[in-house]
């Protein structure tokens, strides 16, 4: 275990090194969140519900999309599949490492790196926009939490996923680039799923999509009842299984491929 | 008896390789179309290697060396044949077995790029599960004897090749490994640097008793350091034996040099054998290596002679000469 935690330790040391990087990486996102508080307030000026959503329950919808996109959605293994294709991954299979545990920490670290640059921007939004933010039982918010573990972890095969194309191919970054943009509309980063229609919902909920944001947000408003909590937490299980052992496989195959070209 | 460490059974790879004709054409219609060829980068290579020995894989660009070491390292599959390091199959990836073996690639790195070399130590040392006392010994005695104690604490970006090449040694060797596979471990390094790192190859072999493979362009590593050598060549094997040895096998020619008492013409010494070089009292001779004495004896019968030389053919040229000779 010793060896995560110095492995943790040592990627926040990496990921503080460019300075520049990470504030530009963080006004990108402050000013995102930013815009979407203007435009929800513009839109509820005047108007005391819009789309089913009061004011108070858009402004902390965007303030948890904030949130979450920190912890599910950002990644630090962007670049696995190009630096699998690339031989770059061949160092760490070289240790007594396990190698999924290895870029959980990587992503472990970058989120928490995240997170901890979200509280400050936060901070900075919760002076300028005095919001209402409508919180849950105790039951409910431990519950969200688990949810956001969850959603962390299915993100996290997804990113495995995409990451073994490199084993096959070095055009790893179209179908990246398609993700991002399904990922974009069909987690609920841009706008809540259900002011979709009905049909579009079905097709988007036979999907591990809504469980990167939307869901656990539904869970925290307040949203969902008895059976359809039930029915998520069972469906984000099954999700994490059928992922988890797909990932498994198709990584034991591809490092049968494995090149480990230039090193 | 010395026992078996890597042994290494009819073992080949091969990889699929994707050929694009040139040009923009060629791009546009890879788009489309795409031609595939197998390149036998390992062909049915077999050798067994004992524990405590240095040997010396030479091989030209492309021979498959690298792609042998990575076989042994666990880091590729082989197409077809059987691969034992320290009685694991390396491709296992057991931690019992990584913790046993280290391979060190000239060109590229383990240590993180923008942190000192320090952190990446202590990393190490955790991943390996280096017990303190045994890490701060392996790492005081190795910064002394490579001289970076001075520069542990720099990013490693900022240091010259020479100084990361070191770092990367001391990574690789502080859990003390018993297997190492090093690839071109003097690459880009000044000859006082790459005589250091010799020196330490031999001293850590010795007190280690540690198995080494060692690949190299640099024949001087190769002499200095290995008593055997396998030669590789197109993926596959054509030598495997000690490296004295291969001058008795391959080398056609010795080298006699002759400095004459007097002046000598290059018509009188063709008779002899091939004259390579001339200049008034002094010649350079290729004979035939069988008749090397008996030609030396004749040329003092016959001329007055102040100095004469016979020489062997220094190895490059010979290992040259026997890839030139297989690829013809």
């Amino acid at each position: 275990m010793q060896k995560y935690v110095t492995l943790l330790k040592l990627s926040w040391q990496n990921g503080l090194v460019y300075r520049t990087s990470v504030i530009m990486w963080r006004v990108r996102q402050f000013l995102g969140t930013l815009m979407a508080l203007t435009v929800w307030l513009v839109i509820f000026q005047g108007n005391p519900t819009a789309f089913q959503y009061t004011k108070d329950s858009m402004i902390t919808y965007i303030f948890l999309v904030s949130f979450l996109q920190s912890l599910i959605i950002s990644t630090a293994l962007n670049g696995l599949a190009d630096r699998v294709y690339s031989g770059e991954i061949s160092n760490h299979l070289l240790k007594p490492l396990n190698l999924f545990g290895y870029f959980a920490i990587e992503e472990i670290a970058d989120k928490a790196k995240n997170i901890f640059f979200l509280i400050l921007e936060t901070i900075i939004l919760f002076l300028i926009f005095k919001p209402m933010i409508v919180f849950p039982t105790t039951g409910v918010f431990l519950l969200f939490f688990v949810w956001s573990c969850f959603g962390v972890i299915i993100n996290f095969f997804i990113t495995l996923l995409f990451g073994a194309f490199g084993f096959w191919s070095p055009d790893t970054w179209g179908p990246r680039f398609l993700f991002f943009m399904i990922l974009n509309f069909t987690a609920g980063k841009l706008f809540p799923l259900d002011i979709l229609p009905t049909a579009l919902q079905k097709v988007l909920y036979a999907t591990p999509f809504p469980y990167l944001s939307f869901v656990q947000i539904q869970l925290f408003l307040g949203r969902l009842n008895l059976e359809e909590i039930v029915s998520h937490f069972l469906l984000m299980l099954f999700w994490i299984g059928l992922l988890g052992s797909f990932v498994t496989w198709l990584w034991k195959k591809g490092l049968k491929n494995y090149e480990s070209t230039g090193r | 008896m010395k026992q078996s460490v890597i042994s290494v059974k009819n073992v080949s790879k091969h990889f699929k390789v994707y050929k694009k004709e040139p040009g923009l054409m060629g791009s546009f219609k890879s788009l489309f179309i795409r031609k595939y060829e197998t390149v036998k980068a390992v062909n049915d290579v077999s050798f067994e290697i004992n524990e405590g020995e240095i040997i010396g894989f030479i091989g030209q660009n492309g021979a498959g060396k690298t792609t042998t070491l990575k076989i042994l390292s666990g880091l590729l599959y082989p197409t077809s044949g059987e691969v034992s390091v320290l009685g694991f199959n390396p491709w296992d990836r057991k931690q019992e077995f990584q913790k046993q073996f280290a391979l060190i690639m000239g060109q590229k790195n383990q240590l993180w790029w923008d942190l000192p070399a320090i952190e990446s130590f202590l990393l190490n040392k955790a991943i390996y599960e280096i017990p303190d006392k045994q890490f701060t010994e392996t790492l005081e005695k190795l910064s002394t004897l490579l001289d970076v104690k001075d520069i542990l604490q720099i990013q490693v970006r900022k240091l010259s090749l020479g100084q990361r090449m070191k770092c990367e040694l001391i990574a690789a060797l502080l859990h003390n490994p018993k297997v190492l596979f090093l690839d071109e471990p003097t690459i880009g390094l000044d000859v006082v640097m790459q005589k250091t790192l010799r020196d330490f190859i031999k001293e850590y072999n010795k007190e280690f008793g540690a198995t080494i493979i060692l690949t190299s362009h640099y024949m001087d590593d190769v002499k200095e350091l290995c008593e055997r050598v396998i030669i590789i060549d197109h993926g596959t094997k054509i030598y495997d034996g000690e490296l004295d040895k291969i001058i008795k096998t391959y080398a056609r020619n010795k080298t006699l040099t002759i400095t004459f008492a007097d002046e000598v013409s290059h018509k009188e010494l063709e008779q002899f054998g091939t004259v390579k070089s001339i200049s008034e009292n002094q010649a350079t001779l290729l004979v035939k290596r069988s008749d090397a004495t008996q030609i030396a004896s004749k040329i003092l019968n016959k001329f007055k002679v102040t100095d004469l030389n016979i020489e062997e053919a220094p190895i490059e040229a010979i290992i040259r000469e026997i890839f030139s000779t297989k690829r013809e």
